[in-house]
């Protein structure tokens, strides 16, 4: 073989080796590249993806901006909830005040009715008492402790104690009532038809105190309905 | 002999690029274009073997001058905004195509030159039979 063929026949071996390396360099880089990751797109396609991600943010903020007008309706139906729920405690209370079931003080009158040896104070003096004083406008009214809520008796037990709510009271007999001290003071003690003048007369001892402080205690039963409805 | 070469040349190339660290995909584009180019190059040197008018520093020189200036061509054209690259691709793989219906027609002509060749002979020796 000739001197140039052998020379002519490495240096094609060598380009071809070169050409083939560089071919599958080439091939490996492409199969291993991440096409889609942001360091090896290219211009073009970066633009496009900055572009989407613009129109994305402005829709992300479009959506928080609804979520904060969102957030801000609840927040008001929040705040006139809890004025609502103020309303309502206001409410429950005064309905509370109304039926007996929260301690009450206030100015009043106590009247103080005690047995004498002659007369025996019975349930019938208490009852009118009660209906005197609720004409003369008293509010609250407690007979030794015991709550006069709407379903309250009076009644007596064998003539021995008055049974009040169900508890037995001996004398003597501490009746507070919180209402116009004046009204309540004038109604009791009209001069001969009053209940004190009327009383006395019976016989029976009975005392009115003027106090600018009572307090009258809650009512400690049950208050529940079962028929009416 | 040349076929040889050419085998060892492929086996031994896909060896190491099978084995050399990639390149980073910024420049992949460059090396694709002098592939092409190569590749171009190849095909033009084929196609002067099978003409007899084959010369090693022609084939040489344009093996490696085509590569280079397609990659400086598409660093231009990343330069200046333009697709050169394109340009590039549209020349060397019609130039390829038209090396390769050179080399196509060449070997089509010698294989039907040998039929013809080979009916002569026959019909020729029937008549030295009869």
């Amino acid at each position: 073989m000739k001197k140039g063929q052998i020379t002519i026949t490495v240096t094609i071996g060598l380009v071809i080796l070169i050409l083939t390396a560089v071919i599958f360099i080439q091939f490996k880089t492409i199969n291993q590249t991440d096409i889609t990751s942001l360091e090896n797109m290219r211009e073009d396609e970066l633009r496009t993806e900055i572009s989407n991600f613009k129109t994305k943010i402005e829709e992300v903020n479009g959506q928080i901006k609804e979520t904060d007008a969102t957030i801000l309706e609840y927040q008001e139906a929040i705040n006139s909830n809890k004025q609502a729920s103020e309303l309502l405690v206001k409410e429950l209370e005064k309905q509370n005040n109304l039926l007996g079931k929260n301690d009450v003080q206030g100015s009043g009158v106590i009247v103080t009715l005690t047995d004498t040896r002659a007369q025996k104070i019975n349930s019938e003096d208490l009852r009118t008492l009660l209906n005197e004083l609720k004409l003369a406008g008293a509010e609250a009214i407690s007979i030794n402790g015991q709550r006069i809520v709407y379903d309250s008796y009076i009644v007596d037990i064998e003539s021995t104690f008055i049974s009040v709510n169900g508890v037995g009271l001996v004398s003597p007999y501490e009746v507070k009532a919180i209402g116009d001290p004046t009204y309540l003071e004038s109604g009791l003690s009209k001069k001969q038809y009053g209940y004190i003048d009327t009383k006395l007369e019976e016989g029976k001892d009975v005392t009115l105190q003027r106090q600018d402080n009572i307090v009258i205690n809650k009512y400690n039963g049950d208050l529940n309905m079962e028929y009416a409805n | 002999m040349i076929i040889i070469a050419i085998v060892i040349g492929c086996v031994l190339g896909a060896i190491i690029g099978l084995n050399a660290p990639t390149i980073s995909y910024t420049y992949s584009g460059y090396l694709a274009i002098a592939i092409v180019a190569a590749l171009d190059s190849v095909f033009g040197g084929l196609t002067s073997v099978l003409k007899g008018n084959f010369n090693l520093k022609i084939f040489l020189s344009g093996f490696f001058g085509n590569a280079i200036l397609s990659m400086l061509l598409t660093w231009l054209g990343v330069k200046l905004n333009v697709d050169i690259y394109l340009a590039a691709i549209v020349v060397f793989v019609g130039r390829m195509f038209t090396n390769l219906a050179i080399i196509r027609r060449y070997y089509i002509e010698k294989w039907s030159k040998k039929e013809v060749k080979e009916e002569i002979k026959n019909e020729n020796e029937k008549k030295t039979m009869g």
